[in-house]
């Protein structure tokens, strides 16, 4: 039987109610859109597999809810990520001035490696926008994500963005992806790998496997 | 199969057997179940042929009829449906005797309510059973006027507040979630419908600053809207236009909704203040359960490291709500209403029960992807009164076996 994937692992989107994280992952993973999507309860699961490089990756997602009284349940699922979305919405000021908090959570709970990305979502919606574009770049910049603006309703940037937070964390990851190329048989979990690490050096995060 | 063996049942009160078929198989809705993997619960695809492909290739087919959640709220007496049989009139007859007598007698109401109640007494069973009504008839009529007259003075007091700084976020958050409540049904689409349930989420949340809104909340006002509205509409309640009501029967269904919402919520608060407690205990006890009445699944789950939280939080957090078709949360809460503390206790049953409903599913799943896709999108799309029926008569045996004896089959 033909292995499914290669590589396995974990994302995770973030961000303020309503910005519109359950869509971008919708448009990603099912490539449908729907303007009124029922909100995130807890924390939804979807997963697709795509191709970089050669290497078949099979990516987890974890879509949170983002109100604040669901925090102590979405914070625990920090730590399993290799790579966050943080999401705004450029039509609102306030989910933006609210990336602040959610990466200084991202900086609490989530492993020292993590790879993150900035996403202006609603792109679409220019007649709305409050935050500039390069206000994004800018806050980008400082916190030294990559980034950018997307639109789930019309498509825009979706796959561009998934796929490059899947490059950043397989270029963290590249020592064990050197490995895996000569095992090509192997699938390699990086999830996995790096809960073993925790358990081995008894730790909250397994530096070695950072690059 | 243990579950499913009937042997030995302890039939819950006036629960029958639906057409012998209690003890039949459990239909297979794996085929079924991978739709649900695409798309969020409101839809379906009906082609077979797609239905056999896997994944992959479900993303783009255009035919995606929407199956009307609410049209078939209704009991089997709803019009357009067969004649009610024999039995059903005789149960009508009963709850309308009870209903009339000067002093209700709410013991026996609830066990009559406790297998379904007829659609033509369902509001005023709800009134009572919640508690919003007395069970002496010549104080009900004053009761609803004091109470519909309080609410209003509340929206009259507090509504404008909304948009006062230390209420903005609260009101923020309820007027994202409102267009996002059953978006796919028509009627949660009106503005007028809209709007009530702004009214009433944001006097709820601002009279209740423990918890405040929370994101679910909203979900627990439809079952009480929708059944105070079918004593205005004679069928297909989804697509009713509000407007052609008076203000005033809107009115008494705004402040009927608000006020049953809220003595459903005071039972089960600790769901929603800090840290969600309730939930949080509610999922501890739910996996001990079900790590004591089959252990096959329980283990099953933890070979693939799926924790009950992942899918069992929004099970608490909306009482099944976002797992079952709408018509199928009023049947149950039916029960929960006539089930002491069904809300916040028996609800807990209800859900071991509905997750070993799926053992052959989840057990045929064995890898951690498929198992959390299968359960945060379980098939149910088609059940109606018959699977909620069976649903709660295993709850209830489970309630009854290992409620009172917590040391019961522990390993």
């Amino acid at each position: 039987m033909a292995k499914q994937y290669d590589v396995l692992f974990r994302l995770l989107l973030i961000g303020d109610s309503g910005v519109g994280k359950t869509c971008l992952l919708c448009r990603f993973t099912d490539n449908e859109f729907h303007p009124s999507h029922i909100s995130t309860i807890g924390v939804d699961f979807k997963m697709k597999t795509i191709d970089v490089d050669g290497i078949k990756v099979r990516i987890q997602i974890w879509d949170t809810a983002g109100q604040e009284r669901y925090q102590t349940i979405t914070k625990q699922y920090y730590r399993r990520a290799q790579g966050i979305f943080l999401v705004y919405d450029i039509t609102s000021e306030r989910s933006y001035q609210h990336i602040m908090k959610w990466a200084s959570d991202v900086d609490e709970y989530a492993p020292d490696g993590v790879q993150k990305i900035l996403i202006g979502n609603k792109a679409d919606e220019e007649h709305k926008r409050q935050v500039g574009k390069h206000q994004g770049m800018k806050l980008a910049e400082e916190y030294g994500m990559d980034f950018y603006e997307t639109s789930a309703c019309t498509n825009y940037n979706i796959k561009e963005s998934f796929t490059r937070l899947t490059e950043l964390v397989l270029m963290a990851h590249r020592k064990e992806l050197d490995g895996l190329r000569l095992a090509s048989n192997d699938e390699l979990n990086l999830a996995e790998l790096e809960e073993d690490g925790r358990k081995a050096d008894g730790t909250a995060n397994s530096k070695s496997c950072w690059c | 199969m243990r579950v499913y063996n009937r042997r030995n049942l302890t039939r819950p009160p006036g629960c029958q057997r639906i057409g012998g078929s209690s003890g039949r198989e459990v239909p297979n809705y794996r085929a079924a179940s991978s739709l649900y993997m695409v798309h969020s619960n409101h839809h379906l695809k009906r082609d077979a042929s797609v239905l056999r492909k896997p994944l992959q290739k479900l993303q783009s087919h255009p035919f995606r009829p929407i199956i009307p959640l609410v049209a078939r709220i209704s009991d089997q007496n709803a019009s357009g449906a067969p004649s009610m049989t024999l039995r059903e009139k005789t149960r009508l007859e009963k709850f309308r005797q009870l209903l009339s007598c000067p002093n209700t007698d709410l013991d026996e109401l609830r066990k009559c309510s406790w297998p379904g109640i007829p659609r033509d007494v369902r509001p005023i069973t709800w009134r009572l059973l919640s508690g919003y009504l007395p069970a002496n008839k010549d104080r009900r009529q004053m009761t609803l006027q004091r109470k519909r007259a309080e609410y209003f003075g509340f929206i009259e007091q507090y509504y404008d507040s909304r948009n006062e700084e230390h209420h903005q976020d609260t009101y923020r958050q309820i007027h994202i979630d409102i267009p996002r409540t059953n978006p796919l049904i028509p009627l949660f689409q009106q503005p007028l419908v809209q709007e009530i349930f702004e009214r009433i989420l944001f006097i709820w949340a601002i009279r209740h600053p423990a918890s405040g809104y929370v994101q679910g909340i909203n979900d627990l006002v439809t079952p009480f809207f929708v059944v105070f509205l079918t004593e205005h509409v004679e069928d297909d309640v989804e697509n009713f236009d509000v407007s052609t009501l008076s203000p005033e029967t809107l009115k008494n269904i705004e402040a009927d909704s608000f006020w049953s919402m809220s003595k459903l919520l005071d039972g089960i608060q600790d769901n929603y203040t800090f840290a969600q407690p309730g939930i949080q205990k509610n999922v501890k006890a739910l996996e001990e359960l079900v790590g004591r009445i089959d252990g096959q699944v329980h283990s099953h789950l933890q070979k693939y490291e799926v924790e009950y939280l992942q899918f069992a939080f929004r099970w608490m957090n909306n009482l099944l709500m976002r797992e079952l078709p709408l018509r199928c949360t009023i049947r149950l809460w039916d029960t929960y209403q006539a089930e002491p503390e069904g809300f916040s206790h028996f609800h807990l049953y209800v859900c071991a029960a509905f997750l070993i409903k799926w053992r052959k599913e989840i057990l045929d799943e064995v890898d951690f992807q498929g198992l959390l896709m299968l359960l945060q999108n379980l098939p149910t799309i088609h059940w109606g009164n018959e699977e909620i029926g069976l649903l709660l008569a295993e709850a209830y045996r489970l309630k009854y076996m290992f409620a009172d004896a917590p040391n019961h089959y522990r390993r």
